[in-house]
């Protein structure tokens, strides 16, 4: 390692990456990136793994010093993001050059904002991922100075042609909004809710504020009501999918997000879609949701094309890399080999 | 539905998202539906299908996690369906049994007197269920792993606290229905507390998390509250 990064500002920041899919198995929750498109993308559009440590701030103002030069790219929720006071765009790789503070402010519309590095970060590993688990207390919250190593990765010439214009046509953005439509499938155990699923569907849910990255609760607006069980048989404790649709009790819908408990006894009413998870991971209290049904097949597809957009991303940018005569990053090559993912490896 | 040719149970395989199926075994014994969902996770987790991203069996149920962008629920069907055969062939390994100390009633167990009221049993007489035979571990629970047990000879369910409490320490000994478990972590929770253990379940920088399996067991035995610190360490 050759470079560090120092917290000057740490809002509510932490390293993280795409979750400890190990986890499940041993009953510890998968957490990660809440907004997986939006990660993947950050790493994408630097030429790192799409699961390679990145941080991800929440809401709050973060800022930081880098001790060496790193090309890093910045995507989530719309932002003021600078380098020594000058604007830096997001959603696409720029400089950020040693001895100059980044900061990021202002995080609106969205909650999460992702920083992604050319190179690696360096980061404790549990169950192969670096993901916080506050529930088993590993990791956390970056704190101020706290610091993080960085190998900075080989393409290391400043004003890089990196392909921007490429790039941007590309890299479609999460449409931020006060109003978000969450596509859902149905759940194994929408039966038990009789015609009343339907009211899901029927209107608007705000996100409350009791909300966080284990789950929403959302209340119905004026004119929508939350669906009832007709039918409350009693059931062992099962696993429950990231993206479950329950009604615990009383008016509220809980939507259970990448931290939840990995087993629990509710009935599954709907799924949000992988697509849908990323969009949830933006969402604000007080923001509305409207959940949209779609089939099975729809929500596949969905979630294939926009991997494949990724995935063409990552491929243009190793190109670029290699041309540049760095050869690509480790990890990079890695995620070609052992995953192909390469363009159209996805969509067949 | 998938009829598997051993223990004439039937296995059930229900979308769960795009993203996740959830296995349901209906057979006539809950011992054999919990044998087969575990034989089916630990040989899914070896065969490691293209995209399997998780497997979390629990009691009579098993939910298997994949990337839908490299793979879907036909595919994941079939696999599962050709491994349901097989479930005869996975090695049993020899299950341990751990020894917990627990201090039962008062601040340690808030419930026991709850408990035993229920149940119409004196609360020693709820603490001799409950240290009488080893019980069985089904699975690993949220929050943080914590061990799901087959719970005591009760003779009748225990229902759940009407209103959950905020905080249950770590350590926590809770019965609820028919299972029982140890609290690994501080959460919020609606068992009923019989008391508490200074052994901690699951410590992060442990490899694995937790010493336990399910298909291991836990024995339970009484302690004196002036001897919680001194017992006080990690199960192993």
């Amino acid at each position: 390692m050759n470079g560090r990064v120092t917290i000057t500002r740490p809002g509510i920041s932490a390293v993280t990456d795409l979750g400890r899919f190990a986890g499940g198995a041993v009953g510890q929750m998968t957490g990660g990136a809440l907004d997986q498109y939006s990660a993947r993308v950050a790493n994408a559009l630097v030429g790192a793994d799409q699961g390679a440590p990145l941080v991800e701030l929440v809401a709050a103002d973060f800022a930081a010093r880098t001790s060496a030069n790193l090309l890093i790219a910045v995507t989530g929720a719309p932002a003021d993001v600078t380098v020594n006071g000058i604007p830096m765009p997001q959603w696409e790789p720029f400089w950020w050059p040693a001895g100059t503070e980044l900061a990021i402010g202002s995080i609106r519309l969205g909650m999460r904002v992702y920083v992604a590095v050319h190179g690696s970060l360096d980061a404790p590993l549990l169950l192969g991922s670096c993901a916080p688990d506050s529930v088993l207390g590993f990791s956390g919250h970056l704190h101020r100075g706290d610091t993080i190593d960085v190998e900075p990765g080989p393409v290391r010439i400043y004003h890089s042609p990196l392909g921007l214009p490429v790039m941007r046509a590309a890299v479609s953005q999460p449409g931020f909004s006060d109003h978000w439509r969450i596509p859902v499938t149905d759940g194994p155990d929408r039966a038990q809710f009789g015609a009343g699923a339907e009211r899901l569907h029927a209107g608007r849910f705000v996100i409350g504020t009791n909300s966080n990255h284990v789950g929403l609760r959302l209340s119905p607006e004026p004119g929508a009501s939350v669906p009832v069980r007709e039918r409350t048989d009693e059931v062992l404790s099962r696993g429950v999918p990231i993206g479950a649709v329950e009604v615990p009790a009383g008016s509220e819908l809980l939507v259970l997000h990448r931290g939840r408990g990995v087993t629990a006894g509710y009935p599954v009413l709907a799924v949000v879609t992988r697509v849908g998870l990323s969009l949830l991971g933006q969402a604000r209290p007080g923001q509305s949701v409207e959940f949209v049904r779609v089939t099975l097949e729809e929500a596949i597809a969905a979630a294939r094309a926009e991997q494949a957009a990724i995935d063409g991303l990552t491929w243009r940018v190793a190109r670029l890399v290699s041309a540049h005569g760095a050869g690509g990053s480790p990890q990079a090559r890695r995620s070609f080999a052992g995953r192909g993912s390469g363009p159209g490896a996805v969509a067949s | 539905m998938t009829n598997l040719r051993s223990g004439g149970c039937a296995v059930d395989m229900l979308d769960c998202g795009d993203s996740a199926l959830r296995v349901v075994v209906e057979g006539p014994a809950a011992s054999s539906a919990w044998r087969i969902v575990h034989g089916l996770a630990a040989l899914l987790r070896q065969a490691a299908p293209q995209g399997l991203l998780g497997t979390l069996p629990t009691y009579d149920s098993l939910l298997v996690e994949f990337d839908c962008a490299r793979t879907d629920h036909a595919t994941l069907r079939a696999a599962i369906g050709q491994l349901a055969d097989r479930i005869d062939g996975v090695p049993a390994r020899t299950p341990r049994t751990f020894d917990v100390p627990v201090v039962y009633g008062g601040e340690h167990g808030p419930d026991l007197d709850a408990v035993a009221a229920h149940l119409d049993l004196s609360p020693d007489e709820v603490i001799a269920r409950h240290t009488a035979e080893p019980l069985l571990i089904r699975c690993f629970g949220s929050p943080a792993g914590a061990p799901m047990m087959d719970g005591p000879a009760f003779g009748r369910p225990v229902p759940r606290l009407a209103s959950p409490r905020p905080h249950v320490p770590a350590g926590a000994v809770a019965v609820a229905g028919h299972q029982a478990v140890v609290s690994a972590c501080p959460a919020p929770g609606g068992w009923h507390v019989l008391g508490t253990t200074p052994l901690r379940m699951v410590v992060p920088d442990r490899e694995p998390l937790a010493p336990y399996r399910p298909g291991d067991s836990l024995r339970f035995h009484a302690i004196d509250a002036s001897d919680f610190e001194a017992c006080a360490g990690v199960l192993s």
